[in-house]
């Protein structure tokens, strides 16, 4: 004969493992919504048109050392600031392409990119202004260290944004928001950079000497 | 907002063919190599302590590179009669600072300062010059732009040895770059940065021991015709004729040794 508290302790055991046994099920059921809602690609916003414009970029060439302007159809957004970091974003987009003549690692390169005018100049739209490109970590611990290598994504950065914004004057780097001495142990990121033209092709080797006495 | 690219390339053509006319034109030059100790190279194995560069192989730093490279290339340079100064003769505990670089090179007036360098990537030897603005004054100049008046003698040098290198089948690609400390330096000063050869398809890796060799043998030539170019050694003094017998007292001997002799 099993005692009776026995017998009740065994039910209210059963009943304590039935609920929980519930509590799981649902359990599972909100956490399969919730991973289904996040994957769900059903449009929430009205897709907005922006029109491409063309758009000079400033490829690098690891092979021939070369900085060529090449033009893209892009979309770009307004505001300065915005636009400036779409457009690294559009130019590391190349790089990032396994066939790319100056390959870097894919992944986000550039955090922000400030345009701020330079002190004593006259606050209009054609002052002359400083860009300062803040890079990720990320990026510059994973760019190939080399002179040539380094030299090239530097310049074809300053290319690219001076044929944007024809009124930077200046352009500096930054690394997560701190100054940063080079980018990955040659090019120097201390430095402000001239805003120019930077197309580049090396300097034919001048052969008006004797050759060398072997 | 965009700016069409013609205008300042050709500012920029402008400039290089600026500079091109003035490296063939020695004597446009504001400094001339004849300033500097004619027997002098420094070499400077870049990195070195907890800076490692870049990494090479699995096992191979840049920095192990560019030293073993510079002992591979002074003995040459000794047979050859230069007189090297290094600033680095083994891997230091502690980073030297490019200043400490700067200032071991700067001290010795060396005909040519050699910064060391090696990277994975690219193909043959990549000489680089300062990109500061050549300057025709060596009055007050700053320290970071100290390389400004010998940047005409840096671009002669560059050419020499692309030259050089070129005789020996290893392509050089000339080029412009801001590492340390080379706007520092007060001599004809060039990065060399040594990459894998790459040929017909065939890469040959920065390891290989041959083509290292090849690539220090074609600088130590190109460096021979530096010297001869740059610096050629003084000319002899010409004796005068035995002066005739006269009437008058005999003169004091004229000095037969030319004034401002290249050194």
């Amino acid at each position: 004969m099993i005692p009776r508290y026995q017998r009740i302790l065994f039910y209210t055991l059963a009943g304590c493992i039935a609920l929980m046994t519930l509590f799981l099920l649902r359990g599972c059921q909100q956490a399969h919504k919730r991973l289904a809602a996040v994957d769900n690609a059903a449009p929430i916003a009205a897709p907005t048109n922006t029109a491409t414009e063309d758009t000079t970029l400033y490829l690098a060439s690891d092979a021939d050392a070369t900085i060529t302007p090449t033009n893209r159809q892009l979309a770009l957004p307004q505001e300065p600031t915005t636009r400036a970091r779409t457009l690294l974003d559009h130019l590391f987009a190349e790089y990032a392409i396994p066939t790319s003549s100056h390959p870097l690692q894919p992944g986000s390169a550039v955090d922000d990119v400030f345009l701020l005018p330079l002190p004593n100049a006259t606050p209009d739209a054609a002052a002359p202004q400083l860009a300062v490109v803040n890079l990720r970590s990320t990026f510059v611990a994973n760019h190939p260290s080399g002179i040539e290598v380094e030299e090239l994504t530097i310049q074809s950065i300053i290319g690219t944004l001076h044929a944007a914004f024809p009124q930077l004057t200046q352009i500096r780097f930054l690394v997560d928001g701190q100054p940063h001495d080079t980018l990955a142990g040659h090019a120097d990121l201390q430095r402000i950079y001239p805003a120019i033209d930077t197309t580049f092709k090396p300097a034919p080797l001048i052969l008006t000497q004797e050759a060398p006495a072997k | 907002m965009n700016q069409p690219p013609h205008q300042p390339a050709l500012k920029q053509i402008a400039a290089r063919a600026a500079v091109a006319l003035s490296l063939l034109s020695a004597t446009a030059a504001p400094l001339q190599a004849q300033t500097l100790s004619r027997n002098i190279i420094v070499l400077d194995p870049a990195h070195g302590g907890t800076d490692t560069g870049a990494r090479l192989t699995d096992k191979l730093a840049e920095k192990d590179f560019t030293l073993s490279f510079e002992q591979r290339l002074r003995p040459l340079l000794t047979a050859a009669g230069f007189t090297v100064v290094s600033t680095r003769d083994a891997d230091p505990s502690s980073t030297l600072t490019n200043d400490q670089r700067a200032g071991t090179a700067n001290h010795v007036h060396a005909l040519a300062c050699l910064l060391l360098h090696a990277t994975p990537s690219g193909s043959g030897v990549h000489i680089s010059t300062s990109t500061l603005t050549p300057s025709n004054s060596s009055d007050s100049v700053p320290w970071n732009a100290a390389q400004s008046p010998y940047l005409y003698l840096s671009l002669r040098l560059a050419n020499e040895l692309g030259v050089g290198l070129l005789h020996a089948n290893i392509p050089p690609l000339l080029a412009h770059t801001t590492v340390h400390p080379i706007d520092n330096l007060t001599c004809p000063a060039i990065a060399l940065e040594v990459a894998p050869l790459t040929s017909s398809g065939n890469t040959t890796p920065i390891t290989d021991t041959t083509y290292q060799q090849r690539v220090a043998q074609a600088i130590t030539t190109a460096l021979i015709s530096w010297r001869n170019h740059a610096a050629p050694p003084s000319k002899p003094a010409i004796p005068k004729p035995p002066a005739p017998p006269a009437a008058t007292p005999a003169q004091p001997a004229a000095p037969t040794s030319p004034a401002g002799a290249p050194r």
